[in-house]
């Protein structure tokens, strides 16, 4: 390793990604113990206890928020800020943005998650802050956006590494998203409520073009960003393919922004809209796949390093699922199948393949490279890695499984008809069939954030082991200058 | 699949750049398979845009040669459109196999009589299929997929005590226009003791061993102007459909759980509730939102699901 020590502690700004680093699995923890639960209030709805503040709709975005702005935005925050200075081998343009950045974050989040229980939603999937929580949201990417391509300006180096498009993509089209979606009149100065300035059919339309490309430039170019720093890396071997990230980077950006119209297959969307959006889908699946080649390819000649190092493991597991995801979801997109996957749980099984097995397990792999070179020391366990592995790999297999199952089997019986030509199965009877399903998916939720709470406790004891070791030195030192 | 060799066996070259130390990259070319992959989804698009709605032009769009949809419209008129998905659906709900044979069955019971209806096992065979669904999706929220009810609120549809009349006259009338089931509060007319006098007076009505005195007592308020119980409940006790008003001579209870109750004193504490607190229930009227021929299903089905009359 080049730059480690005390040396790159001044040279880079690590405070505050190890401050992102730390609020990233708070929210981690919480998001998905919050997921868990409302999971087992599907399949056990006593557990509202008649409580509004607790019921399903009102805890869902409290989940989706805590765990794709929460933990993963966090986990974006630090690993770009990690990567965007070491491969330029600078700091951060400014300190106090990047500070800003890291308070006006959490702010917003633990605003939009208050609001959302107390019943303040604008209704937008995955964009349910109210408005003054956006314009929080907008000043703090603003400067986001700042202290990134200021960075990447300061290089020292003369070519930009791949990691930082992708990151820089995912700042630039958030920013686009983020304020068209939001467009919104509030109901006065001082109401939370808000009307969007969309309404019908362009109002989905606007919603889905922001869903998806959240789901295309947040949670996959950003973590494909993560995924060229740190997989090549880990493996410490150089990346397979200059040219295919090029190819895959501009085709996947070029794409992304079509085809948030499949999520309105069979609406009152115009039919054209819908086969472009479907058409786009399919085109997009071997842009998507070139980042998973490009990662998994890096290892090629190197598979030994799965069998001793547990990062490796999580990093490679983690493309796996991308591919996966990545294959499933333009096959969902085609209107054919979207008729039976539409509605169902299937959905539900598909985006959690992508956010559990793609997005967290990147994070993840990621995180144990990065946070013992933050505090200058090494993982306060290995084993613990592995039992993180295990408990999140078999997780995810249960969740996806068992969404498979509910969806699939929903989607057939609402669409089976008897000797009569009549509809065989009623709305509550295929509600009856999920039951079974539904428990299995809590249980490999409760799998999965145990393996966060177990990689907590990791992180928490090489923390520490860290500012022993510190302290040690430090003594040492003392000792040396007092003989002097 | 060895990145450090091109096919012709020359060494492949990194782009020449390193960052953070170590973090290089092979410049190696894009693999065949995904080049050829990627080409042929770029050419599934196209063939796709040919044949359906694809493209916005000016304030319209391309429609997709060799690919009409012909059905019927509203109005009759045998009508041709570019493919799309509305037209497709009317096409279907026209011409689809399920569509046609369930309309089919549903025409031949919508012209049968009831009787007609229900000596004919293939119209019961029908009727069970559809209306299951209809009951399903409209009657199951309150009543349950088994139309067992709920005590106090939701009436069960399962036994053979009907509140409102079992014959089908009186179940599609319930279903076609509704029902509002009331009972007066009369916690304010009579004082604990009287309310404690009628309820021994109902509990007696079904067999139970009650203090006579206070029955008798009771009897005088139920039988009178005093409470006026008997002008819907009638003189014997055993109701009148018209009102809805319930048979209190049976062992059947529709507001509260008399018959589980432990000993008397709970069943009185539980009958003197009704009187105290009166009923209140509604039963939504249907003829808005089900046809003629739904109701008519509807109220066999029902018919069928308990001991109907």
């Amino acid at each position: 390793m080049a730059q480690t020590g005390i040396g790159s502690a001044e040279q880079y700004n690590y405070e505050i990604i190890k401050k992102f680093a730390i609020m990233a699995l708070v929210w981690g923890l919480l998001g998905m113990a919050t997921g868990v639960y409302i999971a087992a209030e599907l399949a056990w709805p006593a557990l509202n206890f008649n409580i509004p503040e607790i019921t399903f709709g009102r805890l869902r975005p409290v989940h989706t928020t805590l765990v794709i702005f929460g933990f993963g935005g966090s986990a974006l925050f630090a690993t770009s800020y990690y990567v965007v200075q070491r491969t330029c081998q600078t700091r951060l343009y400014s300190d106090w943005m990047a500070g800003f950045t890291f308070w006006g974050w959490q702010t917003a989040i633990v605003a939009g998650v208050i609001s959302y229980v107390l019943g303040y939603t604008q209704s937008r999937e995955y964009a349910e802050f109210e408005w003054p929580i956006d314009l929080i949201i907008l000043v703090t990417w603003v400067l986001y956006f700042t202290v990134y391509i200021m960075t990447v300006r300061r290089r020292s180096q003369p070519h930009i590494y791949v990691a930082n498009w992708f990151y820089i993509a995912f700042i630039l089209v958030i920013a686009l998203l983020h304020i068209f979606n939001n467009l919104a009149v509030p109901v006065s100065m001082f109401s939370l409520k808000s009307y969007s300035l969309f309404s019908g059919v362009q109002d989905a339309m606007t919603q889905w073009w922001y869903g998806h490309n959240a789901v295309g430039f947040f949670l996959t170019a950003a973590f494909l960003g993560m995924m060229y720093y740190f997989v090549p890396k880990q493996a410490g071997r150089p990346v397979y393919s200059y040219r295919l990230s090029i190819v895959h980077f501009w085709s996947l950006a070029f794409l992304y922004m079509w085809v948030g119209a499949h999520h309105l297959h069979w609406t009152a969307l115009p039919d054209w809209t819908s086969t472009l959006a479907a058409t786009f889908s399919i085109m997009l699946l071997l842009p998507s796949w070139g980042g998973m080649i490009n990662g998994i390819m890096t290892l090629s000649g190197a598979w030994d390093k799965l069998r001793t190092d547990p990062i490796m493991l999580f990093l490679i597991t983690s493309l796996s699922f991308y591919g996966m995801s990545t294959f499933e979801g333009p096959l969902m997109s085609l209107k054919s199948v979207n008729a039976l996957s539409h509605y169902t749980d299937w959905t539900i099984g598909h985006v959690h393949s992508g956010a559990l097995g793609w997005v967290a397990m990147v994070s993840f792999g990621s995180f144990y490279h990065m946070v013992p070179r933050l505090y200058d020391t090494r993982l306060y366990s290995t084993r613990l890695v592995y039992v993180h592995f295990w408990l999140a790999t078999i997780g995810i297999l249960l969740y996806i499984t068992a969404m498979w199952v509910a969806g699939i089997f929903q989607g057939l019986m609402l669409r089976s008809f008897d000797d009569y030509g009549n509809l065989a199965y009623t709305f509550v009877e295929t509600v009856v069939f999920l039951h079974s399903p539904y428990v299995v998916r809590a249980l490999g939720g409760l799998f999965f954030v145990s393996g966060v709470a177990v990689m907590a406790y990791n992180m928490i004891m090489t923390i520490r082991k860290a500012r022993v070791e510190a302290a040690e030195l430090d003594a040492k030192l003392a000792a040396k200058m007092a003989r002097i | 699949m060895n990145q450090e060799k091109t096919k012709s066996g020359g060494a492949v070259q990194t782009t020449g750049h390193a960052w953070d130390g170590d973090i290089q990259e092979f410049n190696n070319p894009l693999p065949t398979w995904w080049l050829w992959s990627f080409y042929a989804t770029v050419v599934f698009a196209v063939v796709y845009w040919i044949f359906y709605p694809a493209w916005p032009v000016a304030d319209s769009f391309t429609k997709g040669v060799m690919n009409t949809i012909t059905f019927v419209d509203g109005e009759g008129n045998e009508k041709t459109t570019h493919w799309n998905t509305r037209s497709l659906l009317l096409k279907d709900l026209q011409e689809g196999k399920s569509a046609v044979l369930s309309r089919e069955y549903t025409d031949k019971v919508a012209a049968a009589s009831y009787s007609e209806i229900l000596g004919d096992a293939e119209m019961m065979a029908f009727t069970r299929s559809m209306a299951n669904g209809i009951f399903g999706d409209n009657c199951a929220p309150c009543h349950g997929t088994g139309g067992a009810g709920v005590m106090g609120l939701f009436p069960n549809l399962a036994d053979d005590d009907w509140l409102w009349g079992g014959s089908v006259d009186a179940i599609e009338t319930t279903i076609r226009d509704g029902r509002y089931g009331f009972m007066p509060a009369f916690r304010e007319t009579f004082d604990d003791a009287q309310l404690d006098d009628i309820a021994s007076y109902v509990l007696s009505l079904s067999g139970h061993k009650v203090d006579a005195a206070a029955s008798a007592r009771g009897r005088d308020i139920f039988q009178t102007d005093a409470g006026g119980c008997h002008y819907c409940h009638t003189s014997t006790g055993t109701g009148l459909k018209s009102q809805g008003a319930a048979n209190l001579t049976d062992s059947v209870w529709t507001i509260v759980a008399v018959e589980s109750a432990p000993d008397l004193a709970a069943k009185k504490a539980l009958v003197k509730g009704v009187i105290a607190n009166g009923v209140q229930r509604t039963m939504p009227h249907w003829s808005e939102r089900l046809s003629p021929a739904q109701i008519k299903l509807l109220t066999v089905y029902v018919h069928e699901l308990g001991g109907g009359q």
